[in-house]
């Protein structure tokens, strides 16, 4: 079993540090991406100090800083927009890697956790498994929670994460009505 | 020109990223000043790294289960953040848009690698393979 979680990390390491290189590859280094990335960090700053310096009463104030947030949604959708082409080939070079991992650790209980997760995951954590001890660990299981802690702290590491203030602002493809409204 | 200097300087700090040989030494000194917000922001993100990886090496080694242990994590790691920043490095929290901002900071990547940590611990030491 030990084996089976060490080599887990492992991959997890591995496809981490792929998928980074890949989209420093095919987005972070590209001209396009740099430029709209420096304005967006810009503005998203430029903003929060707005916000921060308290609730204007101008109406011209108000509006100007509308006008801010508009761009700012602009620029974040447009930064999306290059990302999204290289993300989706990324993202499916890794479904197909995923599966072929999926398929070796197959009906495999790579762990025993010392907790039994609650019912809407046991879905993951007990996928291919047999029995109902919901204790064992399955291989994707212990992969994603790999992911999620090495990931991030990747991107953090090698300096491609992106700022505070444009994660806060957000907007992008993706963007909630609540990221978008005036605070 | 010294402006200027300190201006270059401050830009070339990685933003939202690994911590510098000063950022450390100002994050060990009680009641430090903290001009950049990112940066004492970047120090409570790693300390939550760390602590995770330490509490799932003992949650495990011990080893404590259940409800329990999960729930023994976001006490210790949410108190000694809060102690952290509050009582050592003296941060006003309305600063930086609430305690909740200090507090969230990294939470969920802390609380992956604590689990991921507890698990393969508790695994490879109390149970037969």
């Amino acid at each position: 079993m030990l084996s089976d979680c060490l080599l887990i990390v492992f991959i997890s390491i591995c496809t981490a540090l792929l998928g980074e290189g890949l989209t420093w590859l095919l987005v972070y280094r590209t001209e396009k991406y740099k430029k709209l990335k420096a304005e967006v960090e810009k503005q998203s700053k430029k903003l929060e100090k707005k916000k921060e310096g308290g609730e204007s009463s101008d109406r011209s104030q108000k509006k100007k800083l509308e006008r801010q947030e508009e761009r700012l949604k602009n620029h974040n959708r447009d930064l999306s927009f290059v990302k999204m082409k290289s993300m989706f080939a990324i993202g499916f070079a890794f479904t197909a890697l995923l599966s072929m991992f999926n398929s070796i650790f197959d009906g495999r209980v790579v762990a025993k956790m010392p907790f039994v997760p609650i019912s809407l995951l046991q879905g993951i954590s007990h996928r291919n498994l047999g029995g109902e001890d919901y204790s064992d660990c399955s291989f994707i299981f212990l992969y994603i929670l790999c992911t999620m802690s090495i990931r991030q702290n990747v991107q953090k590491l090698l300096g491609l994460a992106p700022s505070r203030a444009a994660s806060k602002q957000g907007g992008g493809l993706f963007a909630t009505p609540g990221q978008l409204n005036t605070r | 020109m010294a402006s200027a200097t300190i201006k270059r300087r401050t830009e070339e700090k990685p933003v939202n990223g690994f911590l510098t040989i000063s950022t450390i030494s100002k994050a060990v000194a009680a009641g430090s000043t903290w001009e950049d917000k990112d940066e004492f922001l970047d120090v409570i993100y790693w300390m939550r790294q760390v602590f995770g990886l330490v509490q799932g090496l003992i949650w495990g080694l011990l080893p404590l289960k259940g409800f329990f242990g999960l729930l023994l994590f976001f006490v210790f790691n949410l108190g000694i953040i809060y102690l952290y920043y509050n009582s050592f490095q003296k941060i006003d929290d309305e600063e930086y848009g609430g305690a909740s901002e200090i507090l969230k900071e990294g939470l969920m990547t802390s609380f992956a690698a604590f689990l991921v940590t507890w698990i393969i611990i508790y695994s490879s030491l109390h149970t037969s393979s």
